[in-house]
């Protein structure tokens, strides 16, 4: 085996690295600590591809260049923390009605408001996934690491395409500020993929929003093209003609929610640290993931049988991979950085008959200490 | 592409849904007669409207591509269109803009922005003074003196006058016509013809909430429009759309090939993980001295971490890193109690104590200490050195942290000499001596 070639880099950096890499060839942003990293990298980066990147008055016009950009067919990606994601979550929704793929990367930090910039947290989990009327699935996929920034948003590229959907990296201020040393060589990519077309020479029968099966994903023609599109964010039947509740407009915005639980197996994407005879399971993600993986290894050495579960796909909920780890488990602890436990919240029913217990920090980094105590105890 | 000529982008004997008189029904006849006039492409054609009554009007066109957007933000959607089409495909592509008063104002920062960049969006504002769609309320468009369901006294705040706007903003092709202009297809066909940002303001009549309420009707509407500032149709443009001017200027930036990729090259006596602290003044070099101490670390096959704090402007008072070198993985990123800890200045040695870094010192920490700063109680080996003014306060930092580390013996010397050269050159030989002086001092 050769030798392995390091670089050091940001979990910000490495976000950006993996865009490109998925073929990403837009990029709008507007600088908010502590994501302005990924900015930085797409600016100096996309041009060099012949790419666009280009800076936005706000994080309004950042995401909706992307959708107009996806629109006509780019591949297309913003980053922002808190304040600015919640500045974007009109434009959100409007790209999952109108089934237009774009990735935002969420780099969390301390709020709520303008919060602390500089201070990390956990603490957007809720916020990135419940931001739609109706409680539509957002995909949110979470690195604890700057190699897994790097996978993970080839894997958000991969499913924003396949899905015709938004879907965010949730990153963490540790994560995307700190250096680390990564293994080049050891880099997993997700398959590059491009979005269905419509096949040429078919222009006056194409449908914008056409699907047979409620959980097909409708092929996408661009704006420009040689198929008359017809986009909107109301409530529209196959054609996109604006419909009040008609049965084919309640079947499209029901099919905005199927396509994506109808692959959320699929979608499903833990890592798991395993011990066959362990009672206690601990959950954590990003950032935390990292510390409980310290905590786990040192609560084996003292003879204590745990299992550790990375979630990486938070949503939609990897249900059958949660519940499968967890067997055996007497206890789940989840663990991660924001006050009320918002993970938790979602997976609590997963478990029943277990004690599912909260494991939680605010204001700096949960240490190993405080997990491993609550292994022990 | 289309061959025949299209005399009507409209679907067939299609109905209007706006009330009788309303302004809009001319706004669409003329858009319609002005694409109809440039004989576009209707593949080539996208409308991108905006919400309010103005904003169906999509449903009402049969073959250019129709974009309907949510409120005020249709510009920057628009934008986004053009520049993917601008950039990465042909640049064929028109995008009208179609927006209310009330959408330009709650979006006016994205018009003000296109126009700035001079993107190749139309924008056609639909100016009837208010809020039609959802009963008639002011705007930022509303006139003194009008009366609304929301301004019943009349309107006290003066009107916006976005045609000025936009031209201080460098827009180049800037109009305002009424609705019954009999010459708008025809400004409206130059405004889309322009190759670059180009509004037009149409003033018109809601006539289901102004008329009754205010004396007005259409000569009054005509003399509005012509009452403000004239229209500006100049007929030179000095300005390059955006997109040209990108891919002239940032398009195809050479690629830089600096190649930062490290590979091993000496071996470390590490097992297990050190966490060192480095804490000194901003613009002092402190992030530096972790990045280069990090690197002599991966240079010696370990796996490290750095993280840099400072306050919330960049370029003063204290600068704070944190670097962790393991021979395993690193999973937990922070430091509960550091293995070493530099401190090169007052600033330095408020934030440790502020942060908690101090306080964290065990028995096994090694504190390296500028000895002109007070003394400390602390259980930790304090070693107090002048190191600002042996190594001078920007190497202060990283001469301390390559002394140290010779001194523990925890990478061969040469690794974090190697590091150092990379990063100053011949100056290395500088840091050398530093370092020389230092490890007495550590003894
Ligand atoms: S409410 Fe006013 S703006 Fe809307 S259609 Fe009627 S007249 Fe036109
Ligand atoms: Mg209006």
């Amino acid at each position: 085996m050769s030798t392995p070639r390091i670089r050091i880099r940001t979990g910000n950096q490495m976000v950006a690295e993996g865009a490109l890499h998925a073929g990403c060839l837009f990029f709008a942003g507007y600088p908010i600590t502590p994501a302005s990293g990924i900015y930085k990298s797409m600016i100096e980066e996309l041009p060099k591809r012949n790419g666009v990147a280009i800076s936005s008055p706000d994080e309004i016009s950042a995401l909706a260049y992307c959708v107009g950009a996806s629109a006509r067919g780019a591949k297309a990606m913003t980053a922002t923390s808190g304040p600015g994601w919640s500045l974007m979550v009109e434009t959100v929704q409007y790209a999952l009605m109108t089934e237009l793929p774009v990735v935002i990367a969420v780099v969390q930090r301390l709020g709520p408001s303008t919060g602390g910039a500089t201070q990390g947290a956990q603490g957007d989990v809720l916020l990135t996934e419940y931001c739609t009327s109706g409680a539509y699935t957002i995909p949110v996929f979470a690195p604890s690491t700057a190699a897994e920034c790097f996978e993970v948003t080839t894997l958000a590229t991969y499913w924003a395409e396949e899905l015709r959907t938004p879907v965010v990296v949730l990153s963490d201020k540790e994560i995307g500020m700190m250096s680390e040393d990564v293994n080049i060589d050891a880099l997993h990519a997700w398959p590059v993929h491009q979005r269905k077309s419509v096949p040429a020479g078919e222009n006056g029968a194409y449908k914008t929003y056409d699907f047979a099966s409620p959980a097909d994903v409708p092929l996408f023609a661009p704006v420009g093209g040689e198929h008359k599109t017809t986009i909107t964010g109301s409530a529209h039947d196959k054609r996109g003609a604006l419909q009040k509740n008609s049965p084919e407009t309640i079947a499209v915005l029901r099919h905005l929610q199927e396509k994506v639980t109808a692959r959320a197996e699929e979608m499903a994407y833990v890592k798991t640290d395993d011990d066959p005879g362990a009672d206690t399971l601990v959950v954590s993600f990003g950032i935390t993931a990292r510390t409980a993986k310290e905590a786990a290894a040192q609560a084996r050495a003292k003879g204590r049988r745990v299992r550790l579960v990375n979630v990486i796909s938070l949503f939609p909920v990897p249900e059958t991979l949660l519940t499968a780890a967890a067997e055996g488990c007497s206890r789940v602890l989840v663990a991660e950085e924001n006050m009320t436990g918002q993970y938790r919240s979602v997976i609590r029913h997963l478990f029943p008959g277990k004690s599912v217990e909260g494991i939680n920090g605010f204001g700096a980094m949960i240490t190993p200490d405080a997990i491993l105590e609550r292994i022990m105890a | 592409m289309s061959t025949v000529q299209q005399t009507t982008f409209l679907r067939e004997s299609v109905a209007f849904p706006f009330c009788k008189g309303c302004g809009h029904h001319h706004y669409v006849h003329n858009l319609d007669r002005a694409f109809a006039a440039l004989q576009l492409d209707p593949q080539k054609a996208c409308i991108v409207s905006d919400i309010g009554c103005i904003g169906i009007l999509d449903a009402l066109f049969a073959t250019p591509h129709t974009f309907h957007t949510t409120h005020g933000r249709s510009t920057a959607f628009a934008t986004g269109v053009e520049l993917a089409d601008g950039i990465l495909h042909d640049s064929k592509l028109k995008s009208v803009v179609v927006i209310g008063d009330g959408g330009a104002t709650i979006g006016l920062l994205h018009v003000v922005n296109a126009a700035l960049m001079n993107v190749d969006v139309t924008v056609l504002v639909a100016n009837n003074m208010l809020y039609g769609m959802t009963g008639g309320q002011n705007s930022g468009f509303s006139p003194l003196e009008f009366v609304t369901p929301t301004t019943p006294e009349g309107n006290i705040v003066p009107p916006m006058d976005i045609c000025a706007m936009v031209k201080s903003c460098g827009a180049e092709y800037v109009t305002r016509v009424s609705a019954t202009d009999k010459n708008l297809a025809g400004v409206i066909a130059d405004a889309i013809a322009h190759p670059g940002f180009a509004l037009v303001e149409i003033v018109e009549l809601c006539t289901e909430f102004a008329i009754g309420r205010n004396k007005i009707d259409g000569k009054v509407i005509q003399s509005m429009s012509s009452g403000y500032e004239p229209a500006l149709l100049p007929t030179t443009f000095a300005r390059k759309e955006f997109c040209e001017e990108y891919k002239e200027k940032v398009l195809g930036r050479p690629a830089k090939t600096k190649d930062d990729t490290i590979t091993q090259k000496y071996i470390s006596s590490l097992r297990g993980a050190k966490r060192w602290v480095i804490a000194g003044t901003a613009g002092e070099k402190v992030q530096l001295s972790s990045y280069l101490l990090m690197r002599a670390g991966i240079l010696c096959g370990l796996h490290a971490t750095q993280k840099n704090d400072n306050p919330v402007t960049q370029g003063s008072g204290f600068s704070l890193s944190e670097v962790v070198m393991s021979s395993g993985d690193i999973h937990y990123t922070g430091i509960t109690v550091p293995d070493a800890v530099i401190i090169a200045s007052a600033e330095g040695l408020k934030e440790v104590t502020v942060n908690g870094t101090f306080a964290r010192c065990a028995p096994s920490t090694v504190i390296v200490m500028e000895d002109s700063l007070p003394e400390l109680q602390s259980p930790a080996r304090v070693y107090r050195v002048p190191m600002r003014s042996l190594c001078t306060p920007l190497r202060a930092t990283t001469s301390a942290a390559a002394a140290l580390l010779a001194r523990e013996n925890l990478l061969p010397r040469e690794a974090m000499a190697e590091s150092i050269r990379l990063h100053v050159g011949e100056k290395a030989a500088l840091y050398e001596q530093d370092i020389e002086k230092l490890l007495p001092l550590l003894a």
